[in-house]
This record gives structure tokens, C-alpha cells and sequence, in this order.
């Protein structure tokens, strides 16, 4: 069943597009993160998470439908990217994935050779579980590592220790998982540059195909936000240097940098967060989603006992154009390391990138800003300082 | 009832007072006594109407009210009570309401005793010749030494006090003893209503019905709706379309005002500049020889620029001055363009709380932001040329090899304030450059101190400094004294190579270093960092004398685009560029309002 909420967003769906990513939120934690303010919920009783379940396969269905409504019948777009993203996916059981991709499957279908994602973390996930993903067609992880020093994983809040990220990393490579991401952070407390190397290091070893690195915010509403003042936090300068000796290490490991926060191995770059970045077409099911589908982004409210009733799925929608396409397009590209294409951006709004930002870009010194005929993009300089420099370039 | 037994129940007088005596709670007293204004009606003072003066607890500008009072003998009394501002900036406005009055009760907190502007306020009084009535009040207090304030009255101030009244004026202790001492010793007014008219102007506002309202006491003669009357400092003249009396909740309009009596004028005056305090009102068609002695035009000592934090609001930043100058004859200002801020004015103030006053309306009632530039005083500069100058913008100061001598204006200050605190203010005036001329023990317990102070030395933070020394007992009082050859250079400062107009002042050379590196520290805590280093640098001249560096910026970025949550990193990038529009692009560095704040406000441990 089509909701009215969805229906006024499909609607506005005029672009068609062939493939698309799928992201499904999972919004359930076995406790909540000190740092994290992302949608989710602690200690749901297994019924509600399967109803939660259901609500989003009928939400796939209803996209899905109204998606074929607008566009006359037509084919729908294929997944070429599912990704499971949380909250905690893995407390999901193997069969619940199961059905969420097969409503995908079935209603947009999963193209040959799709990634599929889901976050894990390193102490909801044993082997047997790791195989029945596995199976349900999950062919890639993202395991929520952050460090390597279980005192910092204690101060983060965070449920697992070093030894039980070492354990699924082991399990997961057993059971068949050849494309796997870990998550680090830096700039939280008790960090020092030293213990941060460390932890790059001794993930590099470990030869995941993708890292992940992320710099702490305290966002309001954590539990970092209220200790705000007494956490003893690295300063900017510290913060910065890490960053810069992280970039080396992954460097030398053979990690290359395609996002300001993200590391890879040669082919192995997330395919699904570069459709975030490369202005791509993705649906978002499930509470607290994002979707940008057709010029049309839209959010999910937060509330998960009304999207289980079907009620108060969407709360914003906005269409996206003009100047305002310009600068999103912009502020995300400008995230990769090969930054705006310049041919690309010209396709797409019919523009000359340098007509229309050059003045602007000039300002800023070639040591954090690169341009040539085909590209425009950050310096790794360039890249740590990119708020300020966008905040220049861009109007919204 | 004839002339003279009219003029006889008149009583016209102030009540003066160091500020927190209670010069105000008193003045509520007496209005209610007199039944003016009933007990619920008094529940805010009714002479401080202005919403600053309420917060600060001070008079900012005269008010004056007409009483009617029985005695207890049945016989009637018309009471004009006239308030006075209590501060030193508002001196000359206080000496001529002084000059409207025939006596004057000093209130005297029996609990502090006799203040710095106790003194002062007393030998204005004396010098208007007025008759002074001391007035213990705050008896209810349990650390009141009644005895030993009417001793300090009288052994400091030379009247007696013997028997004087002892009152809480915030219980209403004793105030009838008040009221009589009115009747009984302040004189009558003595006037001649046949000879020519002659009337001080003791104070004047603005009014969007009425134009300006001037309020006045009349000497001689007699005055009536229809005359034409002359300003005489000016010789501007005007058609009275209103006299009248000013009751406690408003005006009341009279055919005619007569010698003796106190009240109001309006004749179609378009701004108070026309009408300014101590000036004398004659009639045109008969009038008098000469104006009342006294007459001061008075003159800004203080100037600063004021520019809008957000450069559009320039227009609104001028109509809110033309429209404080309206009522405030002594604000002056003029247009000035600054390359860090843009468009601005140079305001002239009486003093440091003449400006925050302005700057706070402006702020307040305009919803104006502001950025003010360091505040500076009129120096006198001789050129080689044989030329002289008076300069009140840093930007205007001559080039060393130019200056012959430049003189800057030096105030004589008195300083009260227990003996324990002498030291650490002697060294406060020591290290503001001030010249030692003597102390008085007042008693055991009291000395008053007096210096010679440039005027530039106590315009910064000096009254905050000497409060914070002597635990806010010291009191400060202080009067114009000259001007004085002083070695006085402009300090510049520099960011990232170019010069910041709005940040020069000109200081003494002994200071310059100090001052120099204090804001140059504060400056680089203050500017954001950028994306490259930023040297500050002071300088006199082209000698540079201290410098700092804010370190380039090294993080600013957003770790996580989450789930495809592009708007929330929109609506960051939004917030930034918000935050940036306030900034001023000073050469290529830009820097936040609060920057200059922070510069301005020096504190003592700065």
C-alpha cells in the first residue's frame, strides 16, 4: 500500500534513471554510542523489530509502485547498490535481510554484480550469522571498528573491544566477505597522535580494501555533548596532523584517498556513498532516510512506531534547482579527491564551471585548491580546510 | 494674595547626593508625603523615567515636579523639586539646575558618609549660593552612624548639622522632619515679576506633539502663552505656544509663569540644540540687559567612531543620532568613513558614560549592532608650520616630524576612598600618568586624594579600575583643568601588512609599548584564524613595536555526509557564510566585530 506522504514525493520524480542505490536504515543499537546522534533506538523487543521489518519491505513496494505510476509503466530503475546502514544492522537476523533484499529484488530488481552493504558491529556478528549474510547476498561490511585501544573504544561508548573486531575481521574473510571496510576515528578523547598511528597502522596490516576514517564531532543530544566541556579533546592542530599522518600511512599501505574521509583499495571505493557524492539517484527506506531521486530530495521523520503503523513516513521534501543544484553538486563533488569534473558540470547544467566559480577560486592559493581543463579539486590541504573554502565559493 | 506673599510660599530646591544615597528613593518620598503621587502609584520612581536610568539606578537627565504642601500649621506650600543628574559627566547640566534653585537637601548615606561626589555635589550647591539642608538618610540600617556622618557634614563641608534630618527614605522614617526643614530654611525666591523677563533654562526634551518642551525657572519677570521670547546665547527667537507647570504624571498648562516659579515653555522649537541648559529666555520685545551669568556651551570631551556592524544599516545608524540629538544637546557627531569599517560617524560625548549610554539607546531602542573604535579625547597639536589643530580623529594626527608640540587635556580628580585602598590607587594614578598634588585624611578611616590625570589616561577603564582596587568604596570626581604639552604618538596597527585605519589611537609614548603588545595579544586571540598566517603588528611611525601571529587554519571540514544527509552539511555551509557576512574583509584578513570589542575593552590586568 502507496502512502499518501510517498505518493507526493514519487510524484515529483520526473528524471529516469537506470540504476539506482538503495539505502535502508536500521535504527536499532544495543546501546547507544556516546558520540552518535544518528537515528536509533536501544533494547526493541524482537517483535518490533520485525514489524519495523515489514514496514520497510511494504515501504520498497510503495516507492516502487508509485515510482512505475510516474513514469507510465515503465521499467524502474535497477539496485546496483543496497546498503544496510544503522543503528545496528547486524542485530537484524540473517532471514529479516533476507526479505529486505528480496523486496528490492523484487520490485526494482538487484543488477548483476551489485554491492551490498551493511554496517556491522564487531560484537553483534558471529561467524554463523557472517554466513548467513553471506548467503542472503551481502558481499560487502563496513565494521564499525574506530580503534584499535580499548580505552578509546571505552571512552566512545562503544559495546566491543580490539579483540572482537580482530574476531569477525578473521570470521568474516572465513566465511567469503572479500570486499571489507573498517571505521576509524580521531580527534576523541584521550587520543594522541601517537595511539591514533597506531590504530591506522595496525588496521592497515590487517589489509581491509577500504577505510574509513572520521574526525569526532560532539553534535547536541549526545552524551558528548553534555560532558562537552570536560572532554578532554585533541586541539585543531593536533586534529590536523593526524589527519595528515593517517593520509600518509594509507598512502603507503596503498590506500588511495577518493573522499576527504575515505580510503581504498585499487576498484574498491564504496560504490553506494559515491553516488552521495557524484549527485546520483538513491532511495532511502526505513526511518531517518535520505532519498535523491530525480531532483527530488526527501527525509524521513525519526519516528519508528509511526512508520511501523505507515503513518508520518516523510517529513520533508524539496525539489532541488537552479543555483541551488549548482552548489549542492559542488559541495559534493569537491568531497572526492578528483574533485569537479569539469565536462560532467558543464553536461549537467549547461554551465562553464570556471565562468561561473573562477573569480571565486582565485581567492584561494593553488596550494589548496588544483584546476586544470579537466578537473577542479582540493589539494590534500585543501581538503581539510574545504568548509571554509566552500562556504566562500558556493550560494545557497 | 499679593506678589510678595505669593513668592513666599514658593520653595524651589534639588536633592544632591553621591550616587546609591538615595537621592531618588528620597525624592519618591516626598512626592508621595505630598500627596503628588499616592503609595500605589510609586512603586517605580517617578523622577528617573528613563529605562536606563532605572537599571543603572542613576539620573541621567533633570526632571523637574511642582508639589503642593500643607504644613501642619494649615499654611499651603507650592514645593518645586528639581532632580539632578549624578554623575561627573553631567556636571555643568547639575550646576544649572543648581542655579534654578534656591536650596538644597544633601543626602547623606549614614552608613558611607560623605563621598567623593557628596563634595562635589555640595560645593556646586555653595557656589550657586544655594541654602544646604544635610540630610542623614538609610538610619534604618543597622551599620548607620548617624553622629558620625552629620560630623563629617560638618567638619568637610563647613555647614552645620547639628539637629539636621535623620531619615530612612526607604521606610519613610522622619520624612515630614524633611518637609519642614523645606518650609523653614530654604528661602523663598526673590525676583522682581515687573522687571524685564529673565529665566534659566535648566533643561529641555524633545517632544514629537509639543516640539521642545523647555523647562524653566523664572528670576524676573513674567511670561505668557502669545509672547515673543529670545534665546539670548543665540538670539533666536520664537512665539510661546504653551506655559505651564510640570505635575507628577504630566504637564499642566497656565496662562502665565511668574518670578519665582519653576515650569515649562514650548513655542514650536524644533531641536534641544536651540534650547540649550543654562541659556537665559527674555522677551523679545522688552528685554533684559544681560542673560544670567554661568552659560557654557557645552562641549563633547569624548570621541569615538560609531559604525553599523552590518554596513547597510548606515542610514538607520544616522536617523537613531538625529534622533537621540533631538533630546541631547550635547551628542554631537559627524559622518566619517573608515576603510576597515566603511561608513560610520564620529560621535562627541561628555564622557565614557555619556557614550555607552548612547551606544547602549542605540543598540536598544534602534536594535542597531555597533562597532565602536577605541575612544579618544581632543588633542592640540602646534604644526612646524605655526599651525594648531584640534584633532579627535586618531586618523587626522600629524606625522612625527610635523609636530612642533602637541598638548593633550588634563582634568584634576578627587578621589575619596578608604585609607586601606590608597596605596594600590596612588600606584593606579601613578601608572595612568597622573601628577600627585595632595591628600586629606577626611577622618581616621577616609583620605581624599588629588591628581592631575590626562583626560585620555581615565576614559578607557579608569573608573573600573579604581572600583576594583578599593572594592567599589573609592569614589572619583573630576573637572576639565587644561590642556599640557604631552609626548603623545599614534599608534597603528598593521594585519598582515596593511594598516587598520579604525584600530590607530594616539596614546603618550611611555605607554605605547604596553598598550602596544596587550592588543596586539588580544587581537590574535580574537581574529579567526585564516587560511594563512596572519602577522599583527603594532607600529609607531614605521618602527614596529610588538608583534604576534595567528597561526593559519588548519581544520575545517565535515567528517561524514551521513546516509546521504546532504542538508544538514547545506545548512553548516549556510551558518559559515552567515557567520562570514558579519565579518570585515580588512585587506585580505577578515575579522568578526567581536575582535574590535575585545580590543577596546581592556581590562586593569590586561
Amino acid at each position: 500500500m502507496m502512502t499518501d506522504k510517498v505518493g507526493t514525493v514519487i510524484e515529483k520524480v520526473k528524471n529516469v534513471t537506470d540504476k539506482v542505490g538503495i539505502y535502508i536504515h536500521v535504527p536499532f543499537c544495543r546501546s547507544k554510542c556516546y558520540y552518535c546522534d544518528f537515528c536509533s533506538e536501544c533494547g526493541t523487543n524482537k517483535d518490533t523489530v520485525d514489524a519495523y521489518v515489514d514496514a520497510a519491505c511494504r515501504e520498497i513496494d510503495a516507492v516502487a509502485a508509485s515510482v512505475r505510476e510516474t513514469r507510465g509503466g515503465a521499467r524502474l530503475p535497477v539496485a546496483d547498490t543496497v546498503y544496510f546502514g544503522g543503528g545496528t544492522p547486524t542485530l537484524l537476523d540473517p532471514e529479516q535481510f533476507e526479505r529486505l533484499i528480496l523486496a528490492v529484488r523484487r520490485n526494482f530488481g538487484v543488477a548483476e554484480g551489485a554491492e551490498i552493504t551493511a554496517e556491522a558491529n564487531p560484537k553483534t556478528a558471529d561467524r554463523e550469522k557472517l554466513a548467513a549474510m553471506r548467503r542472503a547476498g551481502i558481499n560487502r561490511l563496513s565494521i564499525g571498528m574506530q580503534s584499535t585501544h580499548d580505552g578509546e573504544l571505552r571512552a566512545l561508548g562503544r559495546i566491543h573491544n580490539f579483540a572482537d573486531f580482530e574476531r569477525i575481521f578473521a570470521d568474516a574473510r572465513e566465511v567469503g566477505f572479500d570486499n571489507i571496510s573498517a571505521d576509524l576515528m580521531y580527534g576523541i578523547p584521550e587520543q594522541t597522535e601517537e595511539s591514533f598511528c597506531e590504530s591506522v597502522r595496525r588496521l592497515a596490516a590487517m589489509d581491509p580494501e577500504h577505510i574509513s576514517s572520521y574526525c569526532l564531532t560532539v553534535e547536541e543530544g549526545t552524551n558528548f555533548y553534555r560532558r562537552r566541556d570536560s572532554l578532554n579533546l585533541p586541539d585543531e592542530d593536533e586534529v590536523a596532523s593526524m589527519y595528515r599522518k593517517m593520509s600518509n600511512i594509507l598512502s603507503e599501505n596503498g590506500y588511495n584517498k577518493y573522499e576527504i574521509s575515505n580510503f581504498a583499495k585499487v576498484g574498491r571505493a564504496s560504490r553506494h556513498n559515491l553516488k552521495y557524492w557524484e549527485y546520483d539517484d538513491y532511495i532511502g527506506i526505513g526511518v531517518a532516510a535520505h532519498s535523491f531521486f530525480g531532483g527530488v530530495r526527501s527525509s524521513h521523520s525519526r519516528d519508528i512506531e509511526g512508520y511501523i503503523r505507515g503513518e508520518n513516513i516523510i517529513d520533508d521534501t524539496q525539489k532541488i534547482e537552479g543555483d541551488e543544484a549548482v552548489s549542492e553538486y559542488v559541495m559534493l563533488a569537491m568531497r572526492l579527491s578528483r574533485g569537479v569534473d569539469i565536462a560532467k558540470f558543464k553536461a549537467n547544467f549547461g554551465l562553464d564551471f570556471y565562468e561561473k566559480f573562477g573569480g571565486k577560486i582565485a581567492k584561494f592559493s593553488p596550494e589548496f585548491i588544483e584546476k586544470n581543463e579537466k578537473n577542479c579539486r582540493f589539494t590534500s590541504e585543501g581538503m581539510f580546510v574545504s568548509n571554509y573554502i566552500l562556504s566562500e565559493m558556493l550560494e545557497f | 494674595m499679593s506678589r510678595s506673599d505669593r513668592m513666599k510660599k514658593i520653595r524651589n530646591f534639588s536633592i544632591i547626593a553621591h550616587i546609591d544615597h538615595g537621592k531618588s528613593t528620597l525624592a519618591d518620598r516626598i512626592l508621595e508625603s505630598t500627596q503628588a503621587v499616592s503609595k500605589r502609584e510609586m512603586e517605580e520612581q517617578v523622577l528617573d523615567n528613563m529605562e536606563l536610568e532605572k537599571e543603572r539606578g542613576i539620573t541621567i537627565k533633570a526632571r523637574a515636579v511642582k508639589l503642593d504642601y500643607t504644613a501642619p500649621d494649615g499654611e499651603k506650600y507650592v514645593f518645586n523639586l528639581i532632580d539632578t543628574p549624578g554623575h561627573v559627566d553631567f556636571n555643568y547640566e547639575v550646576s544649572r539646575s543648581l542655579n534654578a534653585c534656591d536650596g538644597a537637601l544633601l543626602v547623606v548615606d549614614a552608613t558611607q558618609g560623605i563621598e567623593a561626589q557628596t563634595l562635589a555635589n555640595a560645593y556646586l550647591a555653595v557656589d550657586a549660593n544655594l541654602e544646604i539642608i544635610p540630610v542623614i538618610n538609610k538610619i534604618d540600617l543597622p551599620s548607620a552612624d548617624i553622629e558620625r556622618a552629620r560630623s563629617e557634614v560638618e567638619d568637610q563641608i563647613g555647614i552645620p548639622a547639628e539637629g539636621c534630618p535623620a531619615v530612612s527614605a526607604k521606610t519613610g522614617l522622619n520624612i515630614e522632619q524633611v518637609l519642614e526643614a523645606v518650609v523653614r530654611d530654604i528661602p523663598a525666591p526673590t525676583g522682581d515679576e515687573d522687571a524685564p523677563l529673565k529665566a534659566l533654562i535648566f533643561d529641555s526634551y524633545y517632544d514629537s506633539y509639543l516640539g521642545v518642551v523647555v523647562n524653566v525657572r523664572l528670576i524676573d519677570g513674567k511670561i505668557c502663552a502669545g509672547d515673543k521670547i529670545r534665546l539670548m546665547s543665540t538670539g533666536r527667537e520664537f512665539e510661546v505656544v504653551e506655559v505651564g507647570t510640570m505635575e507628577a504624571f504630566g504637564l499642566c498648562k497656565c496662562d502665565c509663569l511668574q518670578a519665582g516659579e519653576v515650569g515649562y515653555i514650548t513655542a514650536s522649537i524644533k531641536s534641544v540644540g536651540d534650547t540649550r541648559v543654562g541659556d537665559t529666555v527674555t522677551l523679545a520685545d522688552n528685554p533684559a540687559s544681560e542673560a544670567l551669568p554661568g552659560f557654557k556651551a557645552v562641549q563633547p570631551m569624548v570621541f569615538a567612531g560609531i559604525y553599523p556592524a552590518d554596513g547597510a544599516r548606515y542610514g538607520d545608524l544616522r536617523d537613531a543620532l538625529e534622533k537621540l540629538r533631538l533630546n541631547d544637546a550635547a551628542l554631537t557627531f559627524e559622518p566619517e568613513t573608515s576603510i576597515a569599517l566603511g561608513f560610520g560617524f564620529r560621535c562627541g560625548f561628555l564622557g565614557l558614560l555619556h557614550m555607552e549610554i548612547i551606544e547602549e539607546r542605540l543598540e536598544r531602542e534602534f536594535n542597531l549592532d555597533l562597532i565602536t573604535t577605541a575612544p579618544g579625547v581632543i588633542y592640540e597639536v602646534k604644526t612646524r608650520g605655526g599651525e594648531t589643530v584640534m584633532i579627535d580623529n586618531p586618523s587626522n594626527f600629524p606625522t612625527a616630524d610635523v609636530i612642533e608640540v602637541a598638548k593633550e587635556p588634563l582634568v584634576k580628580a578627587s578621589i575619596i576612598t578608604p585609607t586601606e585602598y590608597v596605596g594600590g590607587l596612588m600606584d593606579l594614578c601613578q601608572d595612568r600618568r597622573g601628577v600627585f598634588h595632595d591628600m586629606k585624611y577626611l577622618d581616621s578611616t577616609r583620605v581624599e586624594l588629588h591628581y592631575d590625570l590626562p583626560l585620555n589616561e581615565i576614559i578607557y577603564d579608569f573608573f573600573d579600575a579604581l572600583k576594583s582596587r578599593s572594592r567599589g568604596y573609592a569614589s572619583l570626581d573630576y573637572e576639565l583643568k587644561g590642556y599640557e604639552p604631552s609626548k603623545l604618538v599614534k599608534l597603528d596597527f598593521l594585519l598582515n601588512g596593511e594598516q587598520v585605519d579604525a584600530l590607530s589611537f594616539i596614546v603618550h609614548e611611555e605607554k605605547a609599548y604596553g598598550r602596544a603588545r596587550r592588543i596586539a595579544e588580544k587581537l590574535k586571540d580574537n581574529i579567526p584564524r585564516q587560511l594563512f598566517e596572519v602577522p599583527i603588528q603594532a607600529a609607531i611611525g614605521s618602527k614596529v613595536i610588538a608583534r604576534e601571529t595567528v597561526k593559519a587554519m588548519r581544520k575545517d571540514v565535515l567528517a561524514k555526509c551521513y546516509g546521504g544527509d546532504i542538508t544538514r552539511k547545506k545548512k553548516l555551509l549556510e551558518k559559515q557564510k552567515e557567520g562570514k557576512k558579519k565579518m570585515r574583509q580588512l585587506g585580505s584578513v577578515q575579522v568578526s566585530p567581536e575582535a574590535f570589542m575585545a580590543v577596546l575593552k581592556l581590562g586593569d590586568d590586561d
